[in-house]
């Protein structure tokens, strides 16, 4: 789009920096990091060492498939067997290597369960209440995300939604005041049919069940968004979600909300797409539009690669974030038709929206910062502190289910272009703050 | 070779490239049927007509094609043994050029070709667009791999002799191609031949002439001579024709494993009058397993062994037909694949929503249902009688010396079998007298080091599904009774066209080097 560009006021820098120094001066400094030691050097290895990092996403990832403790330990072994003789390799000598056994053997078994419990809430609803309650109490709002396995069948798709209205039902139970309760839903949970090359299909199978899902969130007064998963399956999920959403019995309830991929080339298209539907759709509780930065990455360039395509995504990290800047102002300008939800913890992303909607007048109401529970702790705080909405994304499963999402968290944690990586790296805040 | 790419797959996922491949396919629609002549040498030849019909709705003729006699193989052989001189005397670089251009060509025609594979062999889009992809692949491979070829191999210099090794064409090679890949293989197997100056004539399969033909009219216009490729539709007789002539050097084929070993007993069967030894290029099908481990992730078992199976209705050589399973997570796996096969949508390959298509004809069909018919399935989709349908079936725990377990089914039939651990699994692959594909599903690096030295398959994969292998990525072929060995698509495969001239010159005159 070419208005992507053209649009920047020009007296926005000034108060991004502003509000992003405020914002890092109220998170914890690197050195002051509450994490304990071996994670804190771990992290460090892992940012220095692919290799390393490859071994142990892949211990990560089989845990759960590891029946004993014999059986754990050898899966690691061999993970570090094949970590060190690449790493060996190299012309220079790595200085963190003979330290690789000791923090990698502390994260077996115990650890990783740990480390999971940083981003998973609770094992279910019931278990995840408890510190639910306690974001409430301290002004930061939530939505409950249900991991689970792939469905592949349509029991399993049953078994999912079934979890979802139980958890709807749970926290209206623990709800204090209205709006509380807040539950993001993956399409690709609620059927086995999502086809890359027929929509229809996916669109068809999970109707019902997000139908009733919409249902039960207008009976208990709940939000219910409904997540963006890869490329794949981004027109099954749009074009379902506003075909229902469009059904008169919806027009008065739920709250309900989609989310846009600032990483994809398209997005601004999308946007168009949506803002157009929400203008000819009137609802009671406005449309919210949650901005990503997007979860698939190395999956769309990947699966681009090997097929010969076009990746549908910015591989310039520059050229993502002017995108995620421009989706914002649009967003914040298309209030209070839409509701503005900017999930990120780029530090930049955060103070550029808050900066603009300062700038066009928009509070509260219309704009919440949303983090992800464990990894943007800090963040949140610091948000919350400034007296801006904020909702914490929170993961409820068991560890099978959260390891997948673990693992693409510890990706995203550890990736070099990582915002957390440079701030824990004690990149300078200025640097941080720069314009993309 | 380090220039050659894959050609792109079409992005089907983007509803505008849909829109475009069913405007391609309406217009194949209006031309239907198609007439397929011979083509022998010079001459476009008419014969008594046999049809293909759309193995989706068995009522449409896809082509009308003209059966070639013995009479026909003997003619176009002898047009071969012309076009042999010409073709072979030509520069590889004016081969290969020939070559790429054809794969400019096939490029050019890319969704009315798939619609035609849609139609003719009953291939749904992605697999269709997938055999056009894998044609022009192997036209740009193997051109690029006759150029490398003709430098000849260095060999050991001494003062006062000058020592070369170059490669020159076998001689007349008959192809036979199959049905299931009725672009790809056929012009993988062809191209192969002619890069490295070979006269070529091609038998289609019975099912697919109109697509084999589209590849031999791309051949011709990018500067193959007429003489120099022949094509001959038809049954069994031009088949059985071509592989006892005489004059025949090399035989390539692709298809049933019976059919190959007669190819072998005839080709090995000396000819008065046969100046050479025949070579046999066969590749027969297999009977491939999937083991997965106590380690796997199901998440990605399922769906890969789904797409393994059933994709194309298991009507691929590479297909999977057997899991293995380790008994820690043999319980869970079967349920979830139990409700994950009735998820399948059998239905017309033209249909994008569409899982499992028809299989290619009513014999087919008849034989699977066979297998079917012969236990107790654990779980069984969908079907539908309006085509050569078939309900994808999965069965478990049958005896070991069951034929669903023994034989290669070639259809929508998964046979799920519990194993004690993986050692156990790689016993029972090894019983079996294919070695095509494998899969494992393991997380453990020193199990898949232990498959992988373990297995006697051509092609194992890892943690993925087992088919779509891709030209330079993936080179194809098994041992065993799975065929002759060559890797299709792979550095070493035209080697099995050629034969090394070495040549060694005295230079040495007058007891002076010159």
């Amino acid at each position: 789009m070419a208005a992507t560009t053209q649009e920047r006021p020009l007296d926005l820098e000034r108060p991004i920096k502003e509000i992003g120094t405020d914002l890092a001066a109220r998170m914890p400094r690197p050195r002051l990091v509450s994490t304990a030691r071996v994670e804190q050097r771990m992290t460090e290895l892992l940012m220095k060492d692919p290799a390393l990092r490859a071994a142990l996403f892949r211990f990560v990832d089989v845990r759960p498939a590891c029946a004993t403790p014999a059986d754990l330990i050898r899966h690691l072994h061999e993970f570090l067997a094949d970590a060190e003789s690449k790493t060996a390799q190299r012309a220079t000598g790595i200085t963190g290597r003979p330290l690789a056994r000791r923090p990698l053997a502390a994260v077996a078994g115990a650890g990783v369960k740990r480390m999971a419990q940083q981003f998973i809430v609770g094992e279910d609803a019931k278990d995840a209440l408890p510190e639910i309650t306690k974001l409430w109490r301290g002004g930061v709002e939530t939505t409950v995300d249900l991991l689970g396995e792939a469905t592949v069948s349509e029991t399993e798709a049953d078994v999912y939604m079934r979890r979802c209205e139980e958890t709807l039902r749970a926290l209206a139970g623990a709800a204090t005041k209205p709006g509380q309760v807040n539950l993001s839903v993956k399409v690709s949970a609620l059927t086995p049919l999502l086809r890359p090359t027929a929509p229809e299909r996916g669109i068809e199978g999970a109707r019902p069940r997000l139908e009733h899902l919409l249902r039960v969130a207008k009976e208990v007064g709940a939000h219910l968004h409904v997540d963006m998963e890869s490329f794949d399956t981004r027109e099954a999920i749009t074009a379902l979600t506003l075909d229902l959403l469009s059904q008169p019995e919806f027009a008065d309830g739920p709250s309900a909300g989609i989310v846009l991929q600032a990483y994809l080339v398209d997005s601004p298209e999308h946007l168009d797409e949506l803002l157009a539907w929400a203008e000819r759709t009137p609802r009671t509780h406005p449309f919210v539009i949650r901005l990503v930065k997007g979860a698939y990455w190395d999956h769309e360039v990947v699966q681009a690669a090997q097929n010969g395509w076009a990746p549908p995504v910015f591989t310039d990290r520059r050229e993502c974030d002017r995108n995620f800047e421009a989706l914002s102002r649009r967003l914040i300008d298309a209030t209070p038709t839409v509701k503005v939800a900017i999930a990120s913890h780029n530090l930049r992303s955060i103070s550029h929206a808050a900066a603009y909607a300062d700038a066009r007048g928009v509070g509260n109401d219309d704009l919440e910062f949303q983090i992800l529970r464990g990894l943007g702790d800090d963040t949140q705080a610091a948000i919350a502190a400034t007296g801006r909405q904020v909702r914490a994304y929170c993961p409820v499963g068991d560890l099978v289910a959260g390891m997948a999402y673990l693992v693409r968290r510890l990706l995203e944690n550890t990736a070099n272009d990582s915002f957390l990586a440079a701030h824990a790296s004690g990149t300078d805040t200025a640097e941080l703050l720069e314009a993309p | 070779m380090n220039t050659f790419r894959n050609e792109p797959l079409l992005e089907l996922r983007r509803g505008t490239v849909r829109d475009e491949a069913l405007a391609a396919l309406s217009a194949l629609d209006a031309k239907l049927p198609l007439d397929v002549p011979m083509l022998i040498g010079e001459d476009v030849v008419h014969g008594q007509v046999f049809a293909s019909v759309d193995p989706s709705a068995p009522a449409t003729v896809v082509a009308n094609a003209h059966a070639a006699t013995a009479q026909h193989v003997a003619d176009a052989i002898t047009a071969a043994e012309r076009g042999q001189r010409t073709w072979s005397q030509r520069p590889a670089s004016e081969r290969a050029a020939a070559l790429s251009r054809a794969a400019g060509i096939l490029r050019s025609r890319r969704f009315e070709l798939a619609a035609l594979a849609v139609r003719e062999a009953g291939k749904p889009w992605a697999e269709a667009d997938g055999d056009v992809a894998e044609a022009i692949d192997f036209l740009e491979y193997y051109a690029q791999g006759a150029l490398a070829l003709d430098g000849g191999r260095p060999l050991i210099q001494m003062p006062g002799e000058r020592n070369a090794m170059r490669y020159v064409a076998r001689g007349i090679t008959g192809v036979i191609a199959p049905w299931n890949f009725p672009l790809a293989i056929a012009a993988g197997m062809v191209s192969a031949a002619l890069a490295t100056g070979n006269a070529v004539i091609l038998k289609p399969a019975e099912q697919a002439p109109a697509c084999a033909k589209a590849v031999v009219d791309a051949l011709h216009a990018g500067g193959v001579p007429l003489e120099a490729l022949s094509f001959l539709p038809g049954g069994d007789e031009p088949g059985k024709a071509l592989v006892a002539d005489p004059r025949i050097h090399t035989i390539v084929f692709t298809g049933s494993c019976a059919a190959g070993l007669n190819i072998l007993q005839t080709a090995n069967t000396f000819v008065p009058g046969q100046r050479h030894i025949k070579k046999v290029i066969a590749e027969m099908g297999g009977k491939n397993a999937v083991i997965v481990d106590s380690d796997a992730d199901l998440d990605d078992v399922v769906p890969g062994l789904l797409k393994s199976a059933f994709a194309f209705g298991g009507q691929k050589c590479s297909a999977a037909s057997r899991a293995l399973i380790h008994k820690a997570v043999a319980d869970e796996l079967a349920e979830r694949l139990a409700g994950a096969i009735s998820t399948l949508r059998v239905g017309p390959a033209a249909d994008f929503a569409t899982d499992v298509p028809p299989v290619i004809d009513i014999a087919a069909q008849q034989r699977i249902q066979g297998y079917i018919d012969s236990a107790k399935p654990l779980a069984q989709g969908d079907s539908r009688d309006d085509g050569f349908y078939v309900a994808p079936t999965l069965f478990q725990g049958l005896p070991t010396d069951h034929k669903v377990i023994q034989e290669e089914i070639f259809g929508p039939v998964l046979s799920l079998e519990t194993v004690e651990s993986v050692e156990h699994a790689c016993e029972l692959v090894d019983q079996s007298a294919f070695a095509l594909t494998g899969g494992l599903f393991s997380r453990s690096p020193r199990t898949i080091e232990y498959v992988t030295e373990r297995t006697p398959v051509g092609n194992l994969y890892v943690n993925r599904e087992i088919t779509g292998a891709m030209v330079g990525r993936q080179p194809f072929g098994g041992g065993r009774l799975s065929g002759t060995g060559p890797k299709a698509g792979g550095p070493d495969y035209l080697l099995q066209f050629v034969e090394a001239r070495a040549v060694s010159e005295n230079t040495v005159r007058h007891g002076l080097v010159v």
